[in-house]
């Protein structure tokens, strides 16, 4: 894996292999920017991260024993043009202890952490010269050996991340057994790994870390301005060889991370993220749930995915999709990655309240490093009203729940029909329709009152007129229905004592009725100026007094029913 | 032009639109259980109150209507309650 930059900016390149002098070598054919003139020089950087380099040497130790490891290269860079000038400058992870390191190619300094050979002159091309460094290594070996990364999208305001990582310690094997009180006594850790930190995004939240036993409870959580840090801790320490697994998984607010036109999204992540510092990722699965409902365009996959030897670069792979459009109208998504990746076929993935389940992008990259860590775009349609979707399933599956309920209380699982209990029942029904009805009436004489209240205040017989016929005809209709249940209720010979009650209210309420009509009467006089105040007075005293022994006496046989 | 995707509702009102949803929706259901249940025993015992109802004075209409009220707001309920406790669905 290579980064080429001449003065930051980076430069295309073709690979190639090349067999010479029984040797094979990756040959790198790079275009400049520009030409390069006669007698004018450029600088340029190579970058390559080399994985699985290291060889433990022994290749087995103890316990309490130091981790060697050789480093094995050449003193020269085997270049294509002769080269005038070199220098080779190996940089160790501390000022440790070197055990030996090839001194065949002079000049060979060591001071410190680094090593530097030469400057050597007039190089040939594919020069090799075996350099051997042989020094202490105590730098957590780690490597994931297999991630499987699930990114599931959600419109309701959260990204969820799960990683799932089996690791391994790829350092030199654990020799003899392994005794815990050895390790506790111990000071340093020696070549084995406690416990590594994890870089989430800032905006990370529910963080969780757990393994197929369940929690892990030897795990730290630190929020700093610009990350959250996770300390993971395994439930044992990793020695060589060893291996764990666990799961990680976040939230992230959408915010961060989609982007929206319309209908058209963005989803715009990492196609990795920090695991733990130098990190090397064997194997990676990435699978990109997107919501249900959400239409991919096949097409422009296939189209967009470099093949997978092609290294990362920092360009952006861009491409118009307008005119493919027309072919794949039904299907929508585009993939955009900073590097190649092989798409495996597409997935569907069932979670709650999912009816033909969520469409996911599934891709594959092997041998990652750090350098990896870098932005990819996920491009689909999406109409918002399919959000609508799952609770207008809960309401509906609810609603079923309910229509059941009004089948069931119809159905009648009766063997012998009980005339008496249904002439009862019916009768009660009856009852509760009167008192119903009887309820209205009471309420009606309420607004006739307030007609007589308005009419003392305003004194405008002709409206007075007009509200009285219109609560004559109401009360004309009540009254009729009344009747009705009455009739219905002498049919029903189970109940003679509701009917009683009903006819005791129908007279009462008549009576009730006809003293309002003498208060309405009597102030219209009063207002005309046919009967003088103090008649009024003493006649009115006498009809609300009246009313009010009639209105109880329909309330408590009302409340009888 | 591309704009940052925000949820319809703001996430951090979850709690208090599921608890207000699900107290409507249960008071709604409440009421439509109680409606057309089963409650001659009740009558027969003359302990008949005014909300519930025998097959003779049920109204199909009104029970439809009350129960999807109930569902509609049960449904949102929970689909928030799902959302508050992390099952973003």
């Amino acid at each position: 894996m290579i980064i080429m930059e001449a003065d930051g900016t980076a430069l295309k390149w073709a690979e190639s292999s090349v067999n010479k002098d029984q040797r094979s070598y990756q040959r790198y054919d790079i275009t400049l920017n520009g030409p390069l003139s006669a007698g004018s020089s450029r600088h340029m950087v190579v970058h390559t991260v080399l994985t699985k380099y290291l060889r433990p040497y022994p290749s087995h130790v103890s316990q309490t024993q130091k981790q060697l490891v050789v480093y094995e290269d050449s003193h020269v860079v085997p270049t294509v043009h002769p080269c005038r000038q070199q220098q080779t400058s190996v940089v160790l992870p501390s000022p440790s202890s070197v055990e030996s390191y090839s001194r065949n190619l002079k000049p060979a300094a060591h001071s410190d952490d680094t090593i530097t050979y030469g400057p050597y002159e007039n190089i040939a091309p594919y020069s090799y010269d075996k350099m051997l460094v042989h020094y202490e290594n105590n730098r957590p070996f780690l490597a994931v050996t297999r991630m499987e990364r699930d990114v599931e999208v959600s419109h309701w305001g959260v990204i969820s991340v799960e990683e799932k990582i089996n690791m391994e310690h790829v350092g030199a094997s654990l020799n003899g057994p392994f005794s815990r009180y050895d390790y506790q006594q111990q000071r340093g850790e020696g070549a084995s790994v406690r416990s590594w930190r994890t870089v989430l995004p800032a905006s990370a939240a529910d963080v969780y870390y757990r393994d197929d036993i369940g929690n892990i409870s030897t795990s730290h959580l630190r929020t700093h301005v610009d990350s959250v840090e996770v300390e993971l801790r395994p439930r044992f320490p990793l020695f060589g060889g060893w291996k764990t697994f666990y799961t990680l998984g976040y939230t992230v607010p959408t915010y961060e991370y989609l982007y929206t036109s319309g209908e058209n999204y963005i989803l715009r992540m990492r196609f990795v993220d920090h695991v733990f510092d130098d990190s090397i990722i064997d194997d990676a699965y990435v699978r990109i749930i997107l919501p249900e409902g959400s239409r991919l365009q096949e097409f422009m996959l296939l189209k967009l995915f470099y093949d997978e030897q092609r290294p990362l670069l920092k360009v952006r792979f861009s491409t118009s999709n307008a005119s493919q459009n027309v072919f794949w109208s039904c299907r929508d998504i585009l993939v955009k990655l900073p590097y190649g990746a092989t798409r495996l076929p597409d997935q569907v993935h069932y979670t709650y309240l999912d009816t033909m389940g969520r469409p996911v992008v599934a891709l594959h990259k092997s041998n990652l490093v750090e350098q990896h860590i870098a932005e990819m775009e996920v491009h689909y349609k999406f109409d918002s009203i399919l959000l609508l979707q799952e609770p207008l399933l809960v309401v509906a599956a609810l609603y079923l729940l309910f229509l059941a309920v009004v089948v069931y209380v119809r159905l009648d699982f009766t063997i012998s029909p009980d005339p008496q209990r249904e002439g009862k029942l019916r009768a009660a029904g009856l009852s509760a329709q009167c008192r119903d009805t009887q309820d209205r009436r009471t309420e009606l004489y309420t607004r006739w009152e307030a007609a007589i209240a308005k009419l003392r205040a305003t004194k405008d017989a002709g409206a007075f007129q007009t509200s009285l016929r219109n609560l004559g005809a109401e009360h004309r209709t009540l009254t009729q229905n009344m009747t009705d249940l009455a009739a219905k209720l002498k049919a029903e010979s189970a109940a003679p004592e509701i009917l009683d009650k009903v006819q005791e209210i129908q007279k009462l309420d008549k009576q009730l009725k006809e003293q309002l009509q003498l208060q309405g009467s009597q102030l219209e006089k009063l207002v005309a100026s046919k009967l003088s105040k103090q008649q009024y007075l003493e006649q009115d005293t006498v009809v609300a007094k009246r009313k009010e022994e009639l209105a109880a006496r329909l309330s408590s046989l009302t409340f009888q029913l | 032009m591309m704009t940052r995707h925000v949820s319809p509702v703001n996430p951090a009102v979850y709690p208090h639109l599921s608890l207000v949803l699900l107290a409507i929706g249960i008071f709604f259901m409440a009421w439509f259980f109680v409606y057309p249940s089963h409650i001659d025993a009740c009558i027969l015992h003359n302990t008949y109150y005014e909300v519930t109802s025998t097959k003779f004075t049920r109204d199909l209409f009104k029970e439809l209507l009350i129960s999807l009220v109930a569902a509609f707001f049960l449904g949102f309920g929970v689909l928030f309650l799902a959302l508050w406790v992390g099952i973003y669905v």
